[in-house]
This record gives structure tokens, sequence and C-alpha cells, in this order.
């Protein structure tokens, strides 16, 4: 379909942009865009044409979950929905912070083999939006109310464990390979960093605290047979 | 009491597992407990006032008391450790102590199936399945009956003591307190104390603005619990039908080794320097492995030679739970690898300090 207005020249020129926007729009929602990307997306989103693409794609989403919810929003509710939300006090969560989290889980998801499919798009749109809202938030809690350099670097690292493939019962830690600055790019797994916490752990915990062992606590990370 | 707190930590450390409507919404629940749990700094306040007098103990009068209680009585407990990426491991304890003796026996109730006996400084790990003992000799410092501080370290000029109140967990009340760090190059802890034998049941490690990397603590425990010396020494002792490995462990220095801090990193001194295979690929010469300590939190530096094979070009970073890791290239020919429960730029620290002197 695409190939077909495409060659319609000025007129299907028009259309194409349309479908690019309202790709962005698709795109924004599944937390793939970045800097001034967002901006044009979000500026979209507030016109009349964009805000109706933009229910819509929730309304499929809706659907997608539950044939219960095959019927779009009522706009009334909404409005008052709205308005009682602005009425609650300030959140103090600074909106802003969530975007450099999301630079750094994005290359992870950024195409999936299914996104040509629209429907698939839809649903991987909704589920990667609710993951970097997750992760989004945890990173939060410590990047909130601090511009110290150190807690941005922490922040990072909080989340290289947790936006990697690493579920609880893998034994090998996941890696984020730094770059020069010190910002993860790459995830990868490594056993050998693994046996070094592992000797960490056992050999060097110091704990005064005396928990029932020291070497208790790397229970989480060992591996058999070392 | 923990439960909801916990089950938040597990849940919105999993995204993976949030790409379920369900879960998600599930998690939105758990947020909002967590959003109170894990933020130190208003919990302290409102618990502070809630408690009706919460007991004023320094640093080291708080470590004392914690070290010398798992010697107050016998007993046996199931014990949970979580990270805030989700991984979490459970083990049942046994653990007594009869004149200057402690015993102690650790059953992995996940992973791979091992029992851990130790006896004072001595541990030894049973894999059952692959019919394995491995014998290692901790240094004895940090156990009973010794004085449990690192020497040369001054815990109390990098962590204030702050009594938070008192909570329940694991059927038992226990003073609440929180070492508060003095610095951005350590962590702070969430400790629970036991009121009666002062041990600890619960423990949270945390990061920048009290969220919560890692915790450990009691989901039961039985303080008069049957538990003798003897016995766990004669279970520790019946290696029949195991192969018993121990590996070589040389005890060296850093300045034997070719090796300084250009200058100390803040608090932590040096607690001791072993040459080990670490895993079977390594060398006869080993890894060195220098272990430094604040008294509350170390750091180990693995020093190895660099081999293209093995080590990547590029520095690598991860965090698993309160334990960062860091591992870069210091010198054309040397590999670092730091290991701590410390911020990564307390890592970078080190890193940045470590010198060759020949």
């Amino acid at each position: 379909m695409n190939n077909a207005v495409r060659s319609d020249g000025l007129v299907g020129g028009a259309v194409v942009a349309e479908i690019s926007r309202r790709e962005q729009l698709s795109a924004l929602a599944d937390g793939q865009l970045h800097g001034d990307e967002v901006a044009d997306a979000l500026a979209y989103a507030a016109q009349a044409e964009g805000h109706a693409t933009w229910q819509l794609y929730h309304l499929v989403g809706d659907v997608l979950r539950s044939s219960d919810l095959a019927q779009p929003a009522n706009p009334n509710f909404m409005a008052r929905l709205r308005d009682e939300l602005a009425k609650e006090g300030p959140v103090v969560r600074p909106a802003a912070a969530v975007v450099p989290q999301v630079d750094v889980v994005a290359p992870a998801m950024a195409e999936a083999a299914n996104a040509s499919v629209f429907r698939w798009k839809m649903v991987a749109g909704f589920a990667s939006l609710a993951a970097v809202a997750a992760i989004g938030w945890t990173s939060l809690a410590t990047l909130q109310g601090n511009g110290a350099p150190g807690a941005a670097g922490g922040a990072q690292l909080a989340i290289s464990p947790e936006s990697g493939a690493n579920g609880p019962s893998s034994g090998a830690p996941v890696v984020a390979v730094a770059d020069a600055d010190g910002g993860a790019q790459v995830m990868i797994r490594d056993p050998r960093l693994d046996e070094l916490l592992a000797a960490h752990k056992q050999f060097g915990s110091t704990s005064a605290l005396q928990m029932p062992a020291g070497f208790l606590r790397n229970a989480t990370f060992e591996t058999p047979n070392r | 009491m923990s439960y909801p707190g916990v089950l938040c930590v597990w849940l919105k450390a999993l995204p993976e597992q949030l790409k379920h409507g369900v879960v998600a919404a599930l998690c939105v629940t758990g947020l909002s407990v967590s959003a109170g749990a894990s933020s130190a700094e208003g919990g302290v306040s409102s618990a502070a006032e809630a408690a009706p007098a919460p007991v004023e103990r320094s640093i080291l009068q708080w470590i004392e008391r914690m070290h010398s209680a798992p010697c107050a009585r016998p007993y046996a407990g199931t014990f949970v450790v979580l990270a805030a990426s989700g991984a979490m491991a459970s083990s049942r304890i046994w653990h007594a102590c009869e004149g200057a003796q402690q015993m102690e026996r650790v059953e992995a109730l996940s992973g791979t199936p091992r029992t851990i006996f130790r006896r004072n400084d001595e541990v030894r790990t049973f894999w059952p399945q692959s019919r394995v003992v491995r014998s290692d000799r901790r240094d004895a410092s940090g156990l009973f009956p010794r004085v449990p501080l690192v020497e040369g370290t001054s815990i109390s000029q990098f962590y204030a003591a702050r009594p938070v109140g008192q909570e329940r967990v694991a059927g038992f009340v226990a003073d609440v307190v929180w070492f508060k760090p003095v610095d951005s190059l350590r962590f702070g802890y969430k400790l629970w104390s036991e009121r009666e034998t002062g041990l600890v049941v619960k423990l949270q490690t945390l990061g920048a603005n009290g969220r919560v990397l890692e915790q450990a603590a009691f989901s039961e425990l039985d303080l008069n619990a049957p538990v003798r010396v003897e016995q766990l020494s004669r279970l520790m002792d019946a290696t029949a039908g195991y192969k018993v490995v121990a590996p070589v462990v040389v005890k060296t220095t850093a300045t034997a080794e070719g090796w300084v801090l250009r200058q100390p990193v803040a608090g932590f001194v040096p607690v001791s320097c072993h040459r080990r295979a670490v895993s079977a690929d390594d060398g006869a010469q080993g890894v060195l492995q220098c272990l430094y300590s604040d008294g509350l939190a170390s750091v180990s530096l693995f020093i190895e030679t660099f081999d293209p094979q093995r080590h990547p070009s590029q520095p690598q970073v991860s965090g698993m739970g309160a334990t960062q890791l860091l591992a870069q290239r210091v010198l054309p020919d040397v590999w670092l690898t730091a290991v701590g429960e410390v911020p990564l730029q307390t890592l970078r620290l080190f890193a940045g300090q470590l010198e060759r002197t020949r």
C-alpha cells in the first residue's frame, strides 16, 4: 500500500507525511523516540487529528486486552478525570529524568522482528511503555532531587541489571559495556565476572553487621562447582 | 509485614514480566507501597515520631551488640535475600556457639543444592549433586569472638547511627536503626536488630535517596532451636563419599606484588591480599585479590595480566543488588576488576589510584 501511495507524487507525499507522523505516535507509545522527535510527536498529538489518532491507538490497545473495552472513551468522563487529576497535589517526580533512561533501554528493543505487523506493533507499544514506565519509576527514586554527578552514574548502573534479559533464575550477571564516559551501551554476559563476584563475596565480606553469614548474601550470585 | 515491600521490589525490578498488563497493574499497587518503604528519609522521620522511645546507641555500640548477638542463643530460621534486580535466594540456617567456637549450617533452598558449614573461620561447601566438597579458610577477622572491626577503620567517622523505631520481623520485635553514610562513597544500611538478643533479623542496603538496593531478612526464626555445636560439627566432617577440593591460596601483600594506591580512598583501609585461582582457567599464577574495607563495606581489587582472548577492550560495569563491579585495563598489560558493595564512583576512585611500583 505504501508503494502505491508513494508513486502518486505530490498528493501522495502529503499522505506519506501523514503516515510517518502516525508512525511517530506509535513509536512514542513504544518509548522509541528521543529528543526533538518526542517534541514533534507531542506537537502532532496536540492537534485534533493527532489527538484522535492517539486515542484510537489506545482504543486498539484496550480492545486487544479485552473486548469489553471496545468502546471509545467518554469525552466527558475523560475531561472530569483530567480536572480531578489536576486538583491532586504536584507529584515530585521530574518527568525529564525519564528520557535519558529510555535512551539506555531503547537499543535493546529498537526493532522487533515483527515490527512491520501493525497489530503487534500496537501490542508491543503498550507493553514496552509499561516496561519503560516501570524502569523510569525505579530510577527516578535514585535521581529524585539529586544533581550530583555520582548519583547519575548510579542510576545508569541500576538500570543495567533491570533492563537486561536477566531473570531471577539466570546465573551470570548482565554486564553493561561502558564507553569512555561510563555511559552504558551494550549488554553482555560474562561468567568470569560472576566468578570474581563470588570470590569477593566469599573472601571479601568483612561484614561487621554479622548477618548469619557474610557469604550468605552471595547465594544470590553463586553458580555451582567453583 | 515486610512482605508487601518485598513483593514490590521484586515486581518493579522485572520489566520483562511487566509486558503483561496484569503484572503491570499489580506493580502499580506494589509501587505505592514501595514509595513509602524505600524512601528512608521519609520513613525515618515518621517512624521516629511514632516510636515511644527509640534506643540511643552509638554506631560502635550497635555493631558490638549485633556482633555478639548470634551467640546469645542457638537459632534456626529461613533467610531470604532479594536484590533489586529481582534475583532472590533463600536458605535454611542453623547456628550455635559453645565457648569460643561458632558453628553455622546454611542450606540453600534455591538454585543449585548445596550446604555450607562454617566452623569459626573454616568453611566447607557441599555440592551433593556432583559429590564435591570445597574447603576454604576465611580470614578470621570479623568473626566471633574477635572484635568485629577491621583495624584502622573508623566507622563512626563515615557513618552515623540513627534510631528509626521498632518493627516486627519474623514474629520478633526489632529495633530499627539507620546507618547513614556521611559521603556518597558508600551506601547506607537499615538494620532490624532483635530487641532482646540484638540479632540482625533484617538488613537493607540503601542507595542514593534511600532506594533499597538489596535486602535480606528472616522470614521465619526460632530463637530457642535445639541446635548443638557438636551435632553441626559432626555433619561438617561427614565428607565420606565426597571429593574434597581445597583451592590453593597464597597470602601476600600489595607492596610485595608491586602495587600501591597513590592515595587511600576515603575511609577504606587495606585488609588483606591473596593470590588464588578463581576458576580452572587461571594459570598457576592465579589472580591477585586485594581487599579494602571501611569497616562496613568492602572492595576487592582483582589484578591479572591483560589477555586479549578473555578481556574486552572496553571497560565493563555491572551492578547486582548492592554490589557494583568495574573492570578495565589500567595499564597496557594489566586488567583490573574492582568489586564492592559501594557506589560505582568509589570503584572508579580505586581504579584511578592504583599504581605499579615496579
